[in-house]
C-alpha cells in the first residue's frame, strides 16, 4: 500500500485571522413541507477537520453539499473566511468535494481529471504539469496518469479523487463518506492517510461518515446531527465522557452504551432498578439528584468490570462471545427488559450461566433524564 | 430571479432556459394548431376567401354536417374496425414472435433484426409493394391463395368494397407487428427466470406456466402495447394513401384520411376540422391514459 | 434438436415476413412482359434494370435532394432544441418537469393527418407556403422534437448526478458543465436517436404532401405517390423508384441496428 510521502504539495498559505474560515449560523433547509436542516451552528476554525456524523437521513450529506453550494439553504447564513455565500454558485466559493462515488469524469484520462479545475481557471499548461506531477507523486499515482478510470481499482479511484481536490489548493475540502465503498482493511489506512494528509497540508477539512469510528480517530471536532439537527458538538473524547444526552451518549462508541431504565432514590443519591427495583446503584459523591427521577442509566460496556464483592449490579451471564484479544459478555439482569453487554480485554473465564456482580467507576455512570433524555 | 431559482433548489437558469425553449416551440407550432384546429371546426372556412385567422362563426353546423353526410356512418365502422383488427393481429402476431424469439437458437438476434427493417420502411414504400402483391389480375396474393386453394377465384382485393377494408388492415399488421413485438419481448425479457423454474419444480406444464405466470406479468406492458398501437394506428395515413386512398366508394376509408381528404383534396377546411377535432379528442383521451398509467409505475 | 427445429420455424417465418422486400427488389429486374404475367414468377428470368432511367426520367435527383435537404433541416433543429430539453429534464426533477414530460409524451401521439389541418391553414393565412421546404421543417419538427426528446432523455438518466455535481464545484458553471462533462457521455444516445429522427423525416409524406405544392421542392415520397394512381401502372417503374429510395435507409438501419434497439428499448416504454 502506498504511503503518503513527504513530497511537493501545495501548502495552504495560512491565513492566521481571528475569522472562522466557516461559519454557519442557524442554517435551514427545505424542501416544500419537509424541513432537512433546522437552525444549525457550526464555526470552523481554519486548520479544523470537522466531522458530521449521524445516523442516515439525518442531513449531514445535504449539509455538506450546502456548503459546497450544491443546494441552497432556505434559512439562516453561510460564510466562508467572513464572507456571506449563501447565493454563490459552487465555482466561486473555492472548497474541493470528495464523492462517495468519486466522481471521476469517465471520458477522460486521469490526467484530465485530476488537471479540470485548472483547465477551467485557464492556467498555464507549464505550472499544471507541475501541480499534477507533484500531486500524482505524493498519492503514488504517477503510473496511472494515462489511465482511464473505468481501468483503476475502488482504492485507486479514491486517491485520484483525493488528488483531484488537493490540486485546487482550496480553501476547504469536503469529504462525502468518501471511505464507505471501500473494504475494511483500505479503509482502515486511508484512515490515517487521510489525516496525515490533512495536517501536510494544514487544510480545513469536514468529514460527512456514518462510521463514528472515522469520526472520533480523524477529527479534531465532531458535530452529531439527528434528524436535521445538531444534538452535540465538540472535541472527541467530549462526546465520548460526557454525552448531553442519550442519544449521542448510544451513538458514540463501539460497541454502544447500555441504557438501563431507573428511578432515583429517596436521598437522591443512588438509581433503583431491576425488577420490584430490587437493585441499588449508588452515584457517588458529589451528584445529587431529584428524588423519584425517572432516569436512563447509561453504563459502557468497557467500563462494567466483573467484580467479587457485594457492590454494584447483580446479574447472570448469557453468553460469552470471544475473539482472542478481546470479550463480549451478554448479561442478564432480573427485572430489566434489554440484555447489558461488557467487554474487556483478553479471554474471561466466564460461562454461561455464572452470576456475577458487576461493577462500574462512578465518574462513568451516565444519568439521562426518562422524559427528556438530556444528561443529568 | 433569485426567488424564481430558489423554487428549483438544483437547477440553474442554464438548464430550466434549454427546457423552455424546447417546450415553447412545441407549444406554439403543435399547441396552438391543436386548439386552431378546435377553433376551425366552428367556422365557416372557404379557403378562396381573403387569408385571414379567423372566420365567421357557424357554431356547430359543421358537426352536423359531416354526421349527415352518407359516409359518416361507414367512416366511423371503418375506424373502428381498423383499429381493433389492427391490434388484435398485430399483438397476438407480435407476442407468437417474441415468445419465438426469446428462445436461444443459431441467428436468432440476426433474424430479429430483419423484422425491425419493416418498423423502419416509410409507410408509403411499404403501401406501394402492397398494393402489387394485391393486385387482382397478376399479384403475388392471389397466387399463393389459389395454389393453396384456399381460394377458388381471384379477389380483387383493393377495387371489391368488400375487401378492400381487411387488405388495409393486413398490410398495417405488417407494419404494426415490429414494433409489437419488440415491446413485447422486453417485457418478457423483464419476467425472472426463476419464476419459470419455480413453477416447473410445482407441476406445470407449458400451457399452465404460460396462463399462470407470463400472461399476468405482462399486463403493464400489454397495457402499454395496446395504448401505443391504437395511438399508432390512428395516426397511419401512408399506407391508406398508397394502397386505396379510402375507396373504392369509401369501403376503406377511416377517419384521419377522411379529414385530410375533406380539407387538403376538396378544400371542405370546415368538415375536415370537425372530423379531425372529434378524432383528436379521442387520441388525447388514449395518450392520456397511456402516459398516466405509465408514470405513475416508473418513478423516472 | 429443439434448438435446430426452432432455427427453421424462425426462419420461415422471418421468410414469410421478409416476402414484401422480396417482391420488391425481384420486380426491379423483371422485363415489362414479365411483369404482369400471371401466374407471376418468383425470380426475374431475363433480369434487366431500368435503374438509371427510372432515375432521370422521374427527376429522382431532385426529389431525393429535397428530401434530404427537408431531412437535414429537421434533424438540425431537433437535435439543436431537443437535446438540451432531454436534459434538462432528466435532470431536473420536479413538478413542472414531470408535467412538461406528460406533454412531450401526449403531443407524441397527435396523428399528423389530422394536425394538417390547421397548420396547412395556418400557414396559408401567414404565407408560409411561398417558402414549402420551411413550412414542412417546421411542421415535422413538431412530430420528431417530441420523438426525439423521449429517445434521448434516458441518456441523459444515465449519467450520474454527481459528475455535475463535480464539475461544479470543480469550477465549472452550468453550462460548461453540460458541455464539457455530461455531454459527451450522453452521445452515443444522442447519435442513434437524431439517425432514427432521420430515417422518420425522409421517409415523412402527409406534411410533404400537403404543404409543397411546387414540384421542384417536392420530396421523394410524394414523388412515389404520383406514380401510383395511374390507369396504367408502371410497377417496374414504381418498384425501382421504391428500391433507389429505401435501400440507403436500409443499410443504415442495419448498421446500427444494434444500437438502435438498446436505445428504444429503453426509451420505448417510458
Amino acid at each position: 500500500m502506498t504511503q503518503v510521502t513527504d513530497t511537493y504539495l501545495p501548502v495552504n498559505a495560512g491565513r492566521r485571522t481571528a475569522v472562522d474560515r466557516i461559519q454557519i449560523e442557524r442554517l435551514s433547509k427545505s424542501y416544500g413541507p419537509v424541513q432537512v436542516l433546522k437552525d444549525i451552528d457550526i464555526r470552523v476554525p481554519e486548520g479544523c477537520f470537522v466531522a458530521l456524523i449521524g445516523p442516515s437521513g439525518c442531513g449531514k450529506s445535504t449539509l455538506l453539499r450546502t456548503i459546497a453550494g450544491l443546494e441552497r439553504s432556505t434559512g439562516g447564513t453561510l460564510r466562508i473566511d467572513g464572507k456571506v455565500v449563501n447565493d454563490m454558485p459552487p465555482r466561486k466559493r473555492d472548497v474541493a468535494m470528495v464523492f462517495q462515488s468519486y466522481a471521476l469524469y469517465p471520458h477522460m484520462n486521469i490526467e484530465k481529471n485530476m488537471s479540470y479545475s485548472l483547465r477551467l481557471r485557464r492556467t498555464a499548461p507549464q505550472a499544471i504539469r507541475e501541480c499534477i506531477d507533484g500531486v500524482a507523486r505524493t498519492l503514488g499515482l504517477e503510473q496511472l496518469l494515462a489511465r482511464m478510470p473505468r481501468q483503476l481499482s475502488g482504492g485507486q479511484r479514491q486517491r485520484v479523487a483525493m488528488g483531484r481536490a488537493i490540486v485546487r489548493n482550496p480553501k476547504v475540502f469536503l469529504f462525502d463518506e468518501p471511505l464507505s465503498n471501500l473494504d475494511a482493511a483500505l479503509r482502515v489506512h486511508m484512515r490515517s492517510e487521510i489525516r496525515k494528509l490533512h495536517e501536510r497540508l494544514k487544510a480545513t477539512s469536514v468529514y460527512v461518515t456514518h462510521d463514528q469510528i472515522e469520526a472520533m480517530t480523524m477529527a479534531d471536532h465532531v458535530v452529531v446531527l439527528r434528524a436535521g439537527q445538531v444534538e452535540q458538538q465538540g472535541a472527541p473524547l467530549d462526546l465520548y465522557h460526557r454525552p448531553a444526552n442519550k442519544f449521542v451518549a448510544g451513538f458514540i462508541g463501539s460497541p454502544s452504551m447500555n441504557f438501563i431504565e431507573a428511578v432515583i432514590g429517596p436521598d437522591g443519591r443512588n438509581a433503583q432498578f431491576g425488577g420490584a427495583q430490587s437493585q441499588t446503584l449508588d452515584l457517588g459523591p458529589g451528584r445529587t439528584l431529584p428524588a423519584g427521577t425517572a432516569v436512563w442509566l447509561g453504563l459502557r460496556p468497557e467500563h462494567l468490570r466483573f467484580q467479587g464483592g457485594e457492590r454494584g449490579i447483580n446479574a447472570v451471564v448469557d453468553s460469552v462471545e470471544t475473539t482472542g484479544s478481546m470479550t463480549f459478555a451478554s448479561i442478564r439482569v432480573e427485572g430489566v427488559e434489554a440484555m447489558m453487554l461488557v467487554s474487556h480485554a483478553g479471554v474471561s473465564s466466564m460461562r454461561s450461566g455464572d452470576a456475577v456482580n458487576l461493577d462500574i467507576d462512578n465518574e462513568h455512570i451516565h444519568v439521562f433524564d426518562r422524559k427528556t433524555e438530556r444528561a443529568l | 430571479m433569485n426567488t424564481l431559482l430558489r423554487r428549483f433548489p438544483r437547477a440553474n437558469a442554464f438548464e430550466i432556459s434549454l427546457a423552455v425553449f424546447a417546450l415553447l416551440y412545441l407549444l406554439i407550432f403543435a399547441g396552438l394548431p391543436l386548439i386552431y384546429n378546435i377553433v376551425l371546426s366552428f367556422q365557416q372556412v372557404d379557403l378562396m376567401e381573403p387569408a385571414t385567422l379567423l372566420r365567421p362563426f357557424v357554431g356547430l353546423a359543421n358537426y352536423r354536417d359531416v354526421f349527415g353526410r352518407p359516409e359518416a356512418r361507414q367512416v366511423l365502422i371503418n375506424t373502428v374496425l381498423f383499429v381493433g383488427l389492427s391490434l388484435t393481429l398485430q399483438i397476438i402476431i407480435g407476442f407468437l414472435l417474441a415468445l419465438l424469439f426469446a428462445q436461444d437458437f443459431p441467428f436468432a438476434s440476426a433474424m430479429r433484426g430483419l423484422f425491425l427493417a419493416g418498423w423502419i420502411m416509410p409507410g408509403l414504400v411499404v403501401g406501394v409493394i402492397w398494393k402489387l402483391i394485391f393486385a387482382g389480375d397478376y399479384g403475388v396474393l392471389n397466387h399463393v391463395l389459389m395454389q393453396t386453394h384456399l381460394l377458388h377465384e381471384k379477389i380483387f382485393w383493393l377495387s371489391d368494397p368488400a375487401w378492400s377494408l381487411y387488405a388495409v388492415i393486413l398490410a398495417n399488421v405488417w407494419l404494426g407487428v415490429p414494433f409489437n413485438m419488440l415491446l413485447l419481448s422486453v417485457g418478457l425479457a423483464a419476467i425472472p427466470a426463476d419464476l419459470y423454474e419455480a413453477a416447473e419444480l410445482d407441476g406445470a406444464n407449458p400451457l399452465q406456466r404460460f396462463v399462470g405466470i407470463t400472461l399476468p406479468m405482462m399486463k403493464a406492458t400489454l397495457g402499454a402495447v395496446i395504448a401505443l398501437g391504437a395511438i399508432m394506428t390512428m395516426q397511419q395515413f401512408d399506407l391508406i394513401a398508397a394502397l386505396t386512398q379510402g375507396g373504392p366508394a369509401n369501403s376503406s376509408q377511416v377517419a384521419q384520411f377522411w379529414s385530410w381528404q375533406l380539407s387538403l383534396q376538396t378544400f371542405e377546411v370546415s368538415a375536415g376540422s370537425a372530423v379531425a377535432t372529434l378524432m383528436l379528442l379521442l387520441v388525447l383521451v388514449v395518450a392520456v391514459i397511456y402516459v398516466r398509467s405509465t408514470r405513475n409505475e416508473r418513478m423516472v | 434438436m429443439k434448438r435446430y427445429i426452432l432455427f427453421v420455424i424462425a426462419l420461415c417465418v422471418t421468410a414469410v415476413y421478409m416476402f414484401p422486400l422480396y417482391w420488391m427488389y425481384i420486380t426491379v429486374f423483371k422485363s415489362a412482359s414479365e411483369m404482369f404475367q400471371y401466374p407471376p414468377s418468383f425470380w426475374p428470368q431475363h433480369p434487366e434494370s431500368h435503374l438509371w432511367q427510372v432515375f432521370s426520367e422521374r427527376g429522382m435527383g431532385n426529389f431525393l435532394w429535397n428530401s434530404l435537404v427537408t431531412a437535414c433541416g429537421t434533424v438540425a433543429v431537433t437535435v439543436f432544441v431537443g437535446t438540451g430539453a432531454a436534459y434538462a429534464l432528466a435532470f431536473v426533477q420536479n413538478r413542472w418537469t414531470s408535467f412538461a414530460i406528460f406533454t412531450v409524451l401526449v403531443l407524441q401521439a397527435l396523428p399528423s393527418s389530422l394536425m394538417v389541418t390547421p397548420i396547412f391553414t395556418a400557414f396559408k393565412a401567414l404565407g408560409l407556403l411561398e417558402t414549402p421546404r420551411l413550412a414542412v421543417v417546421i411542421a415535422q419538427i413538431t412530430k420528431t422534437l417530441p420523438f426525439y426528446i423521449v429517445l434521448c432523455r434516458p441518456s441523459f438518466v444515465q449519467v450520474p448526478r454527481e459528475l455535475r455535481d463535480a464539475a461544479l464545484v470543480d469550477g465549472a458553471s452550468p453550462m460548461r458543465a453540460f458541455f464539457g462533462v455530461i455531454l459527451p457521455l450522453a452521445v452515443n444516445g444522442i447519435l442513434v436517436s437524431a439517425i432514427l429522427v432521420f430515417l422518420q423525416s425522409f421517409g415523412e409524406y402527409v406534411y410533404a404532401r400537403s404543404l409543397i405544392l411546387d414540384d421542384q421542392y417536392q420530396t421523394a415520397t410524394v414523388g412515389l405517390s404520383a406514380f401510383v394512381g395511374a390507369t396504367k401502372i408502371d410497377w417496374i417503374g414504381i418498384m425501382t423508384y421504391s428500391a433507389i429510395f429505401v435501400t440507403p435507409i436500409l443499410i443504415a438501419f442495419m448498421l446500427l441496428q444494434r444500437r438502435i434497439v438498446a436505445g428504444l428499448t429503453a426509451g420505448a416504454l417510458k
